[in-house]
């Protein structure tokens, strides 16, 4: 079958369409997705100074100390409740605000200060400062409470300029903008999981074992898309193999390959490890450049590059198993139809209802679902916990789900192949 | 050593094949004659095993390879019909695919690879991508993938089809070298009569599914023995000319040709000065004679009825 295997990788690495769909696609998307969702952060700011203002009307530790009250009064359990804690403390968005405005590459770009809000008001008349950022009151608190609980209307930060149309103010205004979006969107990632994980944790403490509970590492937008894209364009490889497949029975090779007397499980087979093989050196070859140009897992650890290693090789399996059937089909029906119409909708479709554009959370409760039985929607699941620092035994669950329609589809595929010697026009 | 018995395929109520009887002994080659469509390459496709027959039996060395073809595998060579290549590798990267799936490796491999491309004139041009081929390259490439495998028997279905004088001849040459020095048994598919009277020992001549004759060139030609052919060349077409011939009741058939008629007529029946006679009444002006002894193409002709090719 390493025959099969040389063969079908070369016979892919001649055809530029197909490489640009399986490798560079997915890697535009990511890049897309990834700043878009993130505001004008980096890029050419190198020459772009601005002063900027900044009032605080929040209290930040009295808006802690008020959520913590309430969660206890909300009876959460003890574990519960000092784990919201510590995570609103640590979440807190006061807290993530400044920090990303010290980021490196904003501090050279915008120079903050706080100030009275008379003053601020003064500055911003006399040009000295281009905006002013206001943190209204109860800004931690209400945030927390959408952040973590899903509750009220969060909070709006109000800014405020002068020139309303210049290049500054607009900048600022992006940044702040994309920070909280951004917010949103990672916390509704840590929603998801933390919904998992609180569930895992009540499991696990019947058993009377360990406190697996955590808020996560939050995901950014970066990482999501390099995952969403990466389980989206893997599924494009099964397309790619059986097309492939139904040119090798139209050109009549696929006979030149029988009469050497292999039997046809083997060409089936040949198929799965091709394709598997594939979308393993696509999934290495999109993390390395998302890790390289746009730092999704810079800096990561041995430990957490197995565990990636160790889902991409199940999800590569599975995408074996796709690549597999739509060959069984486009042989026997002897039409790559099936494979045009499944990477021309389907995997689109699927993609959707997997999460790859954005969190099922977002979604209806009915379509997360469905999300979570596709094997995009499951590989996706198992990749994000396992990046949000879960442990291995949580992802058994996507990881079987995946497992098992791999199982599923060669069963099916076998079925359907067409037995030795069918009549050839 | 291979025979087939009363092979029959019938394709969705259309029968393709109709009670094919052929054999073929070790070191012979055999001709497939047959106008479009006439079931030579299903035949084909039965005895390599790719089609199931409807059916009938094909037999090596006096065993049945119907229900179990593997013996038949390494012994067989098929170049089929179409060029089956992978257009977007090149000439040494497809036989090697071909040869690793026929078990070859290594030096082995590489030394099988180099022989044939040799053989078929191509060692230049190996590393370049089939798509850039010609026709004829393509095919020559097409024919190296069947003997990679050294097999006893190789079975051409029409491996001239479109190409160029040079390549055409430079297969046939390769094929007969291959025939009468290494005694590879060769059964060749094809609708130039020339090409097999040039190659083949014995021919079979199918035709609607049906081997309609066979026998050895001379045999088959025997039967038009008491047969001659008239060409003659006009000035131009003269179809009522055509027509009053073709009724002529001595005349056994009549045919336009490219440069004017072509009539088979009864050995000794002097016509000929009858045939001017009548060309000077339609007022056709003749340009050449020429009386022949008839060829494979004529006795198809006088058994079908048709020309080989339109
Ligand atoms: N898979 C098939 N399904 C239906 N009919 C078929 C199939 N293969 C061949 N036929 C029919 O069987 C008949 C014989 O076809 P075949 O290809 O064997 O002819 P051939 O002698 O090789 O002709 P050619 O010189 O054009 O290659 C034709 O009428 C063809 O339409
Ligand atoms: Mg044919």
């Amino acid at each position: 079958m390493i025959d099969f295997l040389k063969k079908d990788i070369l016979v892919i690495a001649r055809d530029r369409t197909e490489l640009i769909v399986l490798l560079f696609m997915p890697f535009i998307l990511i890049g897309i997705l990834g700043f878009a969702l993130r505001g004008v952060l980096g890029g050419d700011t190198g020459e772009l100074n601005m002063d900027v203002a900044m009032v605080i009307n929040d209290n930040e530790q009295v808006g802690i100390e008020k959520f913590s009250e309430e969660l206890h009064e909300l009876g959460f359990p003890e574990e519960v409740h000092t784990e919201l804690q510590v995570v609103a403390s640590e979440i807190s968005p006061y807290h993530l605000l400044t920090n990303m405005l010290e980021e490196e590459s904003l501090q050279d770009m915008i120079h903050v200060m706080e100030l009275g809000e008379e003053e601020a008001e003064k500055e911003l008349m006399d040009g000295n400062i281009v905006a002013v950022l206001t943190i209204p009151e109860n800004f931690t608190y209400d945030s927390l409470h959408k952040m973590l609980l899903n509750q009220g209307d969060g909070s709006n930060l109000q800014i405020t300029v002068n020139d309303y149309g210049s290049l500054y103010a607009s900048m600022f205004q992006d940044i702040i903008d994309g920070f909280a979006h951004n917010l949103n969107f990672e916390t509704a990632i840590s929603l998801t999981l933390g919904e998992n994980t609180a569930r895992e944790s009540t499991i696990d403490r019947n058993l009377g074992g360990t406190e697996t509970i955590s808020a996560g590492e939050p995901i950014n937008s970066f990482q999501y898309y390099t995952i969403g894209m990466a389980v989206m364009f893997v599924l494009f490889v099964g397309a790619t193999i059986s097309s492939k497949a139904y040119v090798e029975k139209r050109n009549h090779t696929f006979n030149r390959i029988l009469l050497s007397g292999k039997p046809s499980y083997m060409y089936l087979g040949g198929k799965t490890i091709s394709a598997a093989m594939i979308t393993l050196i696509q999934l290495v070859i999109l993390f390395s450049l998302s890790t390289l140009i746009f730092g999704a897992f810079r800096g990561k650890t041995i430990e957490f590059w197995l565990g990636m290693g160790f889902i991409s090789i199940v999800v590569a399996l599975c995408v074996g198993g796709v690549a597999t059937l739509l060959t069984s089909i486009a042989i026997r029906l002897n039409s790559d139809s099936v494979s045009h119409i499944f990477s021309g909708g389907l995997v689109s479709l699927f993609a959707f209802v997997g999460g790859s554009f954005f969190p099922t959370s977002d979604m209806p409760a009915m379509v997360a679902t469905i999300g979570n039985w596709t094997p995009n929607g499951a590989a996706l699941t198992a990749y994000l916990q396992w990046m949000q620092g879960l442990e291995m035994s949580t992802l058994i669950s996507p990881l079987s789900r995946i497992v098992g329609t791999f199982i599923l589809l060669l069963i099916v595929s076998v079925f359907i192949f067409p037995k030795r010697r069918s009549a050839s026009s | 050593m291979l025979e087939t018995e009363e092979l029959r395929k019938i394709f969705k109520g259309k029968t393709a094949v109709d009670g094919v009887n052929l054999y073929m002994d070790k070191g012979e080659s055999i001709g497939l004659l047959g106008p479009n469509g006439a079931g030579k390459s299903t035949t084909i496709s039965m005895i390599s095993s790719l089609v199931k027959p409807t059916s009938g039996d094909v037999r090596l060395h006096g065993r049945s390879i119907i229900k179990d073809p593997t013996n038949m595998r390494q012994v067989l060579g098929v170049v089929p019909q179409e060029i089956a290549l992978y257009e977007e590798l090149t000439a040494y990267e497809n036989l090697k695919f071909f040869g690793r799936i026929y078990g070859l490796r290594g030096k082995l491999l590489e030394s099988k690879v180099q022989e044939v491309i040799e053989l078929v004139g191509l060692k230049d041009r190996q590393k370049e991508v089939v798509t850039t081929y010609s026709g004829g390259m393509k095919r020559r490439v097409n024919m190296a993938a069947a003997m990679l495998h050294e097999p006893e028997i190789l079975i051409m279905d029409e491996p001239t089809v479109g190409i160029d004088p040079q390549s055409r001849s430079h297969i046939l040459e390769t094929v007969r070298e291959l025939n009468q020095k290494k005694g590879l048994a060769v059964l060749y598919t094809s609708h130039y009569m020339e090409e097999v009277e040039r190659l083949c020992d014995r021919v079979y001549i199918m035709d609607h599914g049906r081997v309609i004759a066979s026998g050895t060139k001379e045999e088959l030609k025997s039967i038009l023995s008491g047969e001659e052919t008239i060409l003659i060349d006009l000035d131009r077409q003269h179809p009522k000319l055509f027509k009053e011939l073709e009724g002529n009741k001595s005349i056994l058939q009549a045919l336009e040709t490219e440069k004017g008629l072509k009539l088979i007529v009864p050995k000794g029946s002097r016509l000929l000065g009858t045939v001017f006679q009548i060309a000077e009444r339609h007022h056709a002006q003749i340009l050449n004679v020429n009386v022949q002894i008839p060829t494979l193409e004529d006795v198809f002709l006088h058994l079908t009825g048709r020309k080989l090719r339109d």
